[in-house]
């Protein structure tokens, strides 16, 4: 995915669509925070979940955290290769290491979240 | 935050600066696993100039430090290292602590960063030790290639030296201290010398391209995988050595504050005990996860993390003693993960006796 492209939640999710679907993972600065990523617990397929609600959980030699759905929809694929090797996810967050894809019912609901240049503004505000 | 001799060459290579105990040391330079892979393959420098470090004179310093630890000192031989911790009168750990016969005469003592205040106080009172913490780096050279390349640096002195033994050598004409107790479970050696040789010695082991600086993060997954205790999160003064599994180092025939109070809580039998858990996954239980037996909250996680060596989630917890059997099944954590009690090491394949 193109990053330039995404749209980003201040939790540090990416969402973008791709052939008609969302696709979810997160942000670069995310999995740099997190550290080396060794475990991920990926939703069901087929899973309907709200905008907000905790859908996969990540694990680093750091923390464990929550990652949310930046979006409403039903869950249409997961990235299983991360089960095996959830370090995808520190070599290439935007490509190999997405986590799932989702099928919106409203995807203009993309339209609150920031855009590339927003989320970059967002960072520099947050740094210390 | 207190800086190391080293401050400077950890930032100078991207070293993530965390403050630990009120040290500001590398979390980790590549990465927490590269790092800990690398460790059990080739060699790692650690530096571990945060631990305190006293140097105990004389047959009374030696037997006074006698009174508060669960072991013999005086007929430690010279040349040998003992672990051991100072205890208070119930049993409690104030430190777990590595002692070092230099000489007849001298007894070196290596302690934490966290309760260092409180040991320095109790080593100063009751045995009039020299704190040399302040004048004196650590820097740990750990893995099964750390003989090899001391060796080419020019240390010949630490060929013969074993598992658990010390010598005083020389680095260019200075004296330094060399023990190889390690916390890895790798081949590796503890070099204490002053300060201003501190740098000279890192940079010039990281010459050796076998030899990368490893960090903190690190330093903690691999002691995990060996299922070593680190001071205050896995033991501390609310817990009893015997409580801490250091049962089997204990000398009973020796004199010391504690032994009634562990006699009575050995003869008592019903304590929780620190256990190795695993899980069946990659997924780690966490510092904190409460642990349940069929739903019942039966104790504490105090250390866990992914083991990069073995593949699956590893830690220690706190149970009752007649759960801490290997092979019982028990959860763990919010979303009670499955976890399984196990013997340490988790790690089988370490090198540090070799």
């Amino acid at each position: 995915m193109d990053p330039a492209l995404l749209r980003y939640t201040e939790e540090h999710e990416w969402i973008g669509e791709e052939d008609s679907v969302l696709v979810v993972g997160i942000t670069d600065f995310a999995q740099e925070q997190l550290g080396d990523i060794t475990y991920v617990e990926l939703p069901e397929v087929g899973r309907t979940v709200a905008k907000g609600e905790t859908v996969v959980m990540v694990e680093s030699v750091k923390a464990a955290s929550d990652i949310r759905a930046p979006a409403g929809g039903t869950v249409c694929a997961t990235n299983g290769a991360l089960e095996e090797q959830p370090e995808l996810i520190n070599q290439n967050a935007y490509g190999t290491g997405w986590f799932f894809k989702l099928k919106s019912a409203n995807p203009e609901e993309l339209g609150n979240l920031m855009d590339a240049d927003a989320y970059r503004r967002f960072l520099d505000a947050n740094e210390d | 935050m207190r800086q190391t001799p080293l401050f400077e060459e950890h930032c100078a290579r991207d070293g993530k600066i965390v403050d630990f105990h009120g040290w500001a040391l590398p979390v980790q330079f590549k990465g927490i696993i590269e790092e800990h892979l690398y460790t059990r393959s080739r060699v790692s420098l650690f530096d571990c100039s945060h631990m305190g470090q006293f140097i105990l004179r004389g047959a009374k310093a030696i037997r006074a430090l006698e009174s508060m630890v669960f072991n013999d000192m005086i007929c430690l031989r010279v040349g040998r290292c003992r672990y051991t911790s100072i205890l208070d009168v119930c049993g409690g750990i104030i430190d777990d602590i590595i002692t070092m016969r230099l000489s007849e005469s001298e007894l070196f003592v290596v302690t934490n960063a966290m309760p260092y205040a409180k040991v320095s106080r109790i080593l100063h009172r009751l045995c009039s030790a020299e704190n040399v913490t302040d004048q004196t780096a650590k820097i740990d050279v750990q893995g099964p290639l750390s003989r090899s390349v001391l060796l080419q640096a020019g240390l010949d002195d630490i060929a013969p030296l074993k598992y658990f033994t010390v010598c005083r050598t020389q680095w260019k004409g200075q004296e330094i201290i060399v023990s190889r107790a390690g916390y890895t479970g790798e081949l590796g050696y503890e070099l204490y010398v002053p300060q201003e040789l501190a740098t000279p010695i890192w940079s010039e082991l990281l010459s050796y391209p076998e030899v990368h600086p490893a960090g903190l993060g690190a330093r903690d997954t691999l002691r995990i995988e060996m299922g070593y205790t680190l001071y205050g999160q896995d033991v501390d003064e609310s817990h009893t050595t015997l409580e801490a599994g250091m049962g089997r180092f204990i000398d009973w025939d020796s004199e010391f504050n504690a032994k009634e109070f562990l006699l009575m809580q050995r003869e008592m039998g019903r304590y929780k005990v620190r256990t190795g858990i695993r899980s069946a996954t990659r997924r780690a239980p966490r510092t904190g996860y409460e642990v349940y037996c069929e739903g019942k909250p039966v104790g504490e996680v105090t250390s866990g993390c992914y083991g990069p060596s073995v593949g699956f989630g590893i830690g220690m917890a706190y149970i009752p003693v007649e759960l801490s059997v290997p092979g019982t099944r028990l959860t763990a954590g919010p979303k009670e993960m499955e976890i399984e009690t196990t013997a340490f090491p988790f790690y089988e394949h370490g090198t540090f006796r070799n």
